[in-house]
Formats: C-alpha cells, structure tokens, sequence
C-alpha cells in the first residue's frame, strides 16, 4: 500500500484490531482444548491429549459426527445440481417475471432463519416426516440454496456467451454444449459452491435445532446443548475438530479455484 | 468407421435428451432448468404459509391448542406487553451498533486487502479472514466463552496485574462484541469487490491535487465504494437483527433478541399462535428496512445483472 506514514500506521492499526478479533477465539479454543485439568482456566494446566482421547470413547459424539457428516452431504448433493441449473437459468436465459423469480430464489436468505426453521419444523410435522434425518439435510440445502446459486451465477457472468455459440457453430448439440463447454467454464463456481454448502451445512445449528430430537441431534445442536450447562475441556476438542475442517476447506478453496477469486471486482 | 466409446455415449444421451425435451419445449428450457429451485423454495413457502395460518389464532387456554375461530389477537398481545417493544428496541440497537462497528471495522481491512502488494500479506489476510468464516457461531460464540469468562483469558490477565476481576459475559456488550466477530467476514467480502474496482489512479489523482489521504477517503474512496457499503450494511443489519446463537450464548438470557422471545414462545410458553405472529413481525420489519435502503441508496452490490 502506498501513502503516508500516517495512513499506512491507521489502516494496518486497524487491520490489527479486526486479525486479533477474528482470530483470538480460534486460537484460545486450540489452545485449551490441550489442557490436563478439569476445567478450563488460564494459563491451562499442564499439556495432554487426553480430552481428545475422552472424545473418542463417547458413544454420542461419534454417532452426532457421523449423522452431521451425512446431513451435510445430502445438503450438498441436492444443492450441486439443483442450484448450477437454476443459476445457469437465470443467468443465461430470457425468462419472464425475471425480477419476481430473483426475489423468490432469495427468500431463503432474506427470510430468518428461526422463522425458516420454525416453518419447516411445522410443514415436516404436519406431514410426518419430522424426526427423519433426510428432511434436515434437504431443509439445510434449501435455507443455504442462495449461496449456490450466487456463486455458479458469478461464474456464469463471466463467461463469455459466445464460446457456447461456436460450440453450437461447430455443430455441437444442446446437451453435448452443456457438458463440454458451459459446465467446465462454469466449474470454479460450482466448486467454491459446494464446498460452501458443506460447510455451512456442517456448521448449522438453528435450523438444525427444530428439526432434530435426541435421536437425530447433529453436531452443533449438541455443543449448542452442552455449552449451556457445564464447559468442560472435551468441548474445545471439539471445536478443533471444526477448526480444522475449516481449515481443509479454506486450503482446497485455495488450490481448486484460489481464494484471489474473491478480491474480483464488480 | 469406429467412434470412440465416449462419442456412442454422448450421442446415445443427446438422443434420449432429444426424446424428453424435444425441440418444441425449447422455450421452455429456463423453466426446467429451474423447476427443481423453485419446487425447494416451495418448500420453505408452504412452511411459511402455516406459520401466517397460526398467527392468526388464539391459544386457548383451557386446552393448551389454538382456537379455531380466525383473530389478530396474538398480533394484538405483541403490541399490549411492554416486553415486545423492549426486546425489538434491544434488538434494533444491536443491528445498528454492529453494522456501524463491522463495516468501520471490514473497510480498512478491504482496502488493505485490495492494495497491498505483497502476495503473501494478502494470502494470510485472507486466509485469517476465511477461517472464521468457514467456522460455525456456536464454536466461535464457545472462543469467546473461554476468553471472556469468569476464569478466562481477560480476567486472568486482570488477575495476574492484581486488578479486580469484572464480570465480562452475559452482558449486552458481550453480544454485540461476538456479533460484530461473527459479522466481520460477511461484510469484509462485500466490501471488496467495491474497492477493487476504484482505480488506484484514482486516489494518485486526488492526492497529486494536493488532498491529504483522509480527504482522498472521504471525497474519492467511500463515495465510490457506496454499493459495497450498502451491501455490507444491508447483509449485516439483517443478519445481526434475526440472530438467535449469540445473544442467547453470550448474553445468557439477559439480552434476548426477537429471535429468543419467537423460541420461547414456541418452546417455553408454548403459545406457536404467539411466537408465530411475531415471526411475522420479524419478517415485515427486516423486509420493510430493506426494502427502504434499497428504495433510498440503490441495491447497490447486491443487485443480481442477468441476460440483456
């Protein structure tokens, strides 16, 4: 950055404070979950694995993993093609009520999420379904579908439409066009899309916490649970679990498409 | 002549394409490509058509279910206990306090991003801005648990200089602090695109004319970055105004939001009529305060460009 001496001193001052707010409860959670006592208290006493260990052996944690990581792939696996097409659609195609159909596809982010989960909670009840896992993957898929479609969108206007013109030139059919042309150019969206659903998927606790009981608690619900009566250590080794899954998924953002993509202007 | 497998393959998929989409439903190719979107969205509309269904009827006590008979008496009770208009009063004091502190807060940390030379100083920049990003608020509303606790690092740290310890959580500055932690990156990745578009050239203009940076900020750098300033502002107002996590977290039942009364309605009053009437309220008053920003300043970054 150029300038003075007094610009570069106020920015990166506050750069500072917004690194130190962003990062210190990540570090703080890694650095407790290693304590050996019983509770957490600084400075942590002594060092150990053994609230990881703990972890491991409850019966619980595992299977909420196990039900988080299959509510989050079936988010995912709904949401991929689902929102490429309809970004694609809206993007690429002349469609009437245009503006009325951005504004419907935007419902889900534009309308709150405890109202979004409480409504689905109702739907689901009403027609027996609740109490299911699949529902919540799908409702996950549904309140997160905005972010899909924004990214595959950001993609698709940056494609140059004439490329798929000389494919159909050349005599490329409709379909043969899709697959080898529009997709591939497509792909950094669809990529950086997915990954964020999971990952918002894998994170997500209100919505999760209408449409869950006790036999199908995932993950967040059930640190959202236990943060409310005792913190005890075996919850920041938990938290290191989703610090480094956060961690993968910054670190393939990285290398499938580069995080770079995101400084682009508009 | 022999084609290769992958060219049968493709052949064999555009026929059977060709036989359930024949040519004649090529107009109404947008429509299916977007069919199932729509059907999902659905979903979520039908939900919201109970939940208006049972705001418009009154629990009846007697039996703990909600009368038959339509009226607006729930909408009624929201406006008669002094309780609502308290939580909405906390609750829109809070959107505003973060959205003003965040977006102070992302603008810098944009501008350095988008103008720094260094390779590697944008790469750790943006990494430590996707990190807590990609990390859900129960986690991070635990961090600061651990950090603001009554054994935790603040007070610690006011132990060992031998200062009198405070209490730290379940106050409302509490909240807001977590809120503003948890709204950074949101609005950080709003405010970019605006500032990569502002030619550097630019404020070498401004300033070879003789301004002072702050006056280059003031006069060239925020008019200019006005849509991502809009969209940041929009996204975090809504955000931080419906959140339920970190007020109920950090604020320990001392600051509940909207969202907390519409739970507690639901769960611990168990009056759905109630908490189903100020969802409704939620959802006008968020729908209705955006919808004058974009009136008065223009969707600004938000605004979707789509086929001319």
């Amino acid at each position: 950055m150029r300038g003075s001496l007094g610009k570069r001193l106020v920015i990166w001052g506050l750069v500072w404070v917004s690194l130190v707010t962003l990062s210190l409860p990540t570090l703080i959670v890694i650095g407790a979950s290693f304590t050996a006592g019983e509770i957490i208290r600084f400075p942590p006493e002594g060092f150990s694995l053994r609230w990881y260990g703990e972890l491991w052996q409850l019966d619980s944690f595992r299977a909420a993993l196990a039900r988080t990581f299959q509510v989050s792939l079936i988010c995912t696996a709904v949401s991929l093609p689902v929102g490429t097409l309809a970004a694609i659609a809206t993007v690429r195609y002349r469609i009437r009520f245009r503006n009325a159909v951005q504004v419907y596809l935007l419902l889900p982010f534009t309308i709150p999420l405890v109202v979004s989960g409480l409504s689905m909670m109702i739907l689901f009840g009403e027609i027996r379904i609740l109490g299911q896992l699949w529902p919540v993957g799908v409702a996950l898929c549904i309140i997160n579908l905005p972010f899909m479609i924004w990214s595959v969108a950001a993609s698709v206007n940056a494609i140059d439409p004439e490329i798929e013109n000389a494919a159909m030139n050349c005599g490329a059919p409709p379909l043969q066009t899709f697959l080898t042309v529009t997709l591939p150019a497509v792909m950094p969206g669809v990529i950086t899309g997915g990954l964020l659903m999971f990952i918002l998927a894998f994170n997500e606790f209100l919505v999760s916490l209408f449409l869950t009981d006790s036999r199908t608690v995932t993950l967040p619900v059930q640190i959202y649970n236990s943060i409310r009566s005792v913190i005890t250590p075996d919850l920041a080794a938990v938290s290191v679990l989703y610090i480094a899954i956060a961690l993968i998924a910054v670190v393939l953002l990285d290398r499938l498409v580069g995080l770079e993509i995101f400084l682009r202007s508009k | 002549m022999k084609y290769p497998l992958s060219w049968r393959l493709l052949d064999g998929l555009e026929a059977a394409a060709a036989v359930l989409w024949p040519a004649r439903l090529r107009r109404l190719t947008a429509w299916g490509l977007l069919a199932p979107a729509l059907v999902l969205v659905g979903v979520l509309v039908i939900g919201l058509g109970y939940m208006l269904e049972y705001s418009l009827h009154e629990l009846d006590l007697a039996t703990y279910r909600l009368t038959e008979a339509y009226s607006l008496t729930n909408y009624q009770t929201i406006l008669d206990r002094p309780v609502y208009a308290r939580v909405l009063g906390r609750t829109l004091l809070g959107a505003v306090l973060v959205t003003a502190i965040a977006v102070a807060l992302a603008f810098p940390y944009a501008y350095a991003l988008v103008r720094t030379r260094s390779a590697a100083l944008r790469k750790a920049l943006l990494v430590a801005l996707f990190l807590p990003f990609f990390i859900g608020q129960v986690v991070r509303a635990y961090g600061w648990l651990i950090v603001l606790g009554r054994e935790g690092l603040v007070n610690s740290a006011l132990a060992g200089m031998g200062l009198p310890t405070v209490d730290l959580l379940f106050t409302y500055p509490a909240v807001i602090f977590g809120l503003v932690q948890y709204m950074l990156p949101f609005a950080i990745l709003l405010l970019v695109p605006a500032l990569a578009a502002i030619p550097e050239d630019m404020e070498l203009a401004s300033e070879s004319l003789g301004a002072r940076w702050i006056s280059t900020f003031r006069h060239v750098v925020i008019p200019m970055a006005k849509p991502g300033l809009i969209g940041a502002s929009v996204v975090v107002f809504t955000l931080t105004l419906t959140d339920f996590a970190m007020p109920e977290i950090l604020g320990g039942g001392t600051s509940d939001f909207i969202a907390s009364a519409i739970y507690d309605s639901f769960f611990q009053i168990s009056n759905p009529g109630l908490g189903a009437a100020l969802s409704m309220v939620l959802v006008t008053l968020g729908s209705l305060i955006v919808a004058g920003v974009f009136l008065v300043a223009g969707t600004g970054t938000l605004g979707v460009r789509g086929a001319k």
